[in-house]
This record gives C-alpha cells, sequence and structure tokens, in this order.
C-alpha cells in the first residue's frame, strides 16, 4: 500500500524558511489524512525575516502564519490535533500560554510543551499536526 | 472527524487544574495524539514530584487510564518522545520503561529538556485508535 504524499508549497514564499535561510525541510507535508508542518518560528510574512520579539508577539506571529499555511492547504488551526510548543526558557511558559489559547478558543489540541535550547535567536517555535 | 478525548479522572485535566490550554487527548485519523504527560495524582491533580523511576510510574499508571478510556491501550502506543531533565538518568528511564512496554516497544525518542513545574520527566504519546 502506497499511502499519498505531498509537500505543500505555502501560499506566501515569504513565510518559507526552507528558501530565505536555505533550509532542508519543506514548511509542510501532507500524508495519509495529516498535514505535518515543520516547526515554525517568527517570520515577517511581508519581508521573510526574522520577527525577534517578546514571547507574546512571537507566539502570536508565529500562529497567525500557521493559521495562513494551513487555510492554503485547505486545513485550519481548528484542525490542529496536536502541538509541540518548544520554548527557550519553561519561565515564559504563561506567557505564551496567554497568547496560544486566544487561536484555539474551544477544544484545544493536545499539546507538549518544553524548553530547549532554539537556534536562530528565537524564544519559541511551534510545529504541529492536523487533519488535511 | 476530530474528536476531544477528556480526562478519565478529575485529576488527569491539567487544563482545569493548572491552566494549561489543553485538551488530554485527541482522537483522529484512527491515531490518538495524547498531550505531554506528567506526574499527576489522578484524583487530585497534585503534582507527584519524585525520581524518575516514580514520576515514570505514575505516568504510565495515568497513560494506562487515558488510553483505555479511548479504546486503546498501552500495547498500541505507537510512538513516544521521553523527555527527561537530565541525560544521565537515561537508564534509570529505560529500567521502568521496559516494564510497561515489554513487548514491541513503540518507536522512541529520548531527548533531555527543560520540563515544567520541576518535573523529571514527560512523556509525548502516539497510539492507535
Amino acid at each position: 500500500m502506497t499511502l499519498f504524499r505531498q509537500v505543500i508549497e505555502p501560499g506566501n514564499p515569504a513565510v518559507d524558511p526552507s528558501r530565505k535561510f536555505n533550509l532542508p525541510l519543506s514548511p509542510a507535508v501532507r500524508g495519509g489524512d495529516f498535514v505535518f508542518l515543520s516547526a515554525m518560528a517568527a517570520i515577517d510574512p511581508a519581508t521573510g525575516e526574522r520577527a525577534h520579539g517578546t514571547m507574546a508577539a512571537e507566539t502570536r506571529q508565529i500562529l497567525t502564519n500557521m493559521g495562513a499555511l494551513l487555510e492554503a492547504v485547505g486545513s485550519s488551526l481548528a484542525n490542529v490535533v496536536k502541538v509541540n510548543v518548544l520554548i527557550y526558557s519553561m519561565l515564559e511558559y504563561e506567557n505564551m500560554n496567554a497568547v496560544y489559547r486566544e487561536f484555539f478558543p474551544t477544544d484545544p489540541p493536545a499539546r507538549t510543551v518544553c524548553g530547549v535550547k532554539l537556534i536562530g535567536g528565537h524564544k519559541v517555535e511551534i510545529e504541529c499536526v492536523a487533519l488535511a | 472527524m476530530r474528536d476531544v478525548i477528556s480526562a478519565p479522572a478529575s485529576g488527569l485535566d491539567l487544563g482545569r487544574e493548572y491552566g494549561h490550554h489543553q485538551s488530554p487527548a485527541i482522537r483522529a485519523g484512527g491515531l490518538i495524539f495524547c498531550s505531554g504527560m506528567v506526574a499527576v495524582n489522578p484524583e487530585t491533580g497534585e503534582r507527584e514530584h519524585g525520581t524518575v523511576t516514580s514520576e515514570a510510574r505514575r505516568i504510565f499508571e495515568n497513560l494506562k487510564l487515558l488510553l483505555e478510556s479511548a479504546g486503546s491501550s498501552l500495547d498500541r502506543i505507537v510512538q513516544v518522545h521521553a523527555m527527561i531533565y537530565d541525560r544521565i538518568e537515561y537508564d534509570v528511564l529505560n529500567r521502568i520503561y521496559r516494564q510497561y512496554v515489554p513487548d514491541a516497544p513503540p518507536a522512541r525518542t529520548v531527548m533531555s529538556v527543560q520540563i515544567e513545574a520541576g518535573f523529571k520527566i514527560m512523556l509525548d504519546v502516539i497510539a492507535a485508535a
């Protein structure tokens, strides 16, 4: 049995880090019933530049871009089943959580949050799996 | 089709207990995606800090409750991300871990990260529904 696998091109190429930063990844890949997203850092959708800021600002930018990416493939934030949030310090957990809850008002996805060392000077990266 | 799996015991609802904005688990596409699990008492929701061994034991017991309430079980786990506070405890993790998934264990990745609230271990699980 061969399952369907399709690389997803974002509607806005500025938010595609594989182009901007020459990274060997696809922003999203559809496989089976799901869309798997690469971890997203805060990127200015107008310029493609890194949008460094507070935990709240970076979280908001990422989830805004994530919603746009999912909608470009016919999915949406409401179809997200699992989220992994990687933050630079668990002391900032609540600053992430407060913004996060605005984007998932009801029946939020399953989620794991952990503190790790991130690249690119970012404070947070978010990845997800969504129903296609 | 995306179903929220509610907490099988009131203490396991970390959203209500601690304000985590997450569902305990989501069932979709034949899989069950669980939120990262830490050692909490399933009745009271109190955190049960301890050793890697005691925390892992509590997590697996809670995971068993959660998966079985959703019609799955520990032996249907597909993938585990095991997060520990210090990789020096890797062997300690393995000793307790193999007791709960003795046969045909799931795919697994272990990493050393910061975990919420001073816990030593967190398990992030995907199981077949």
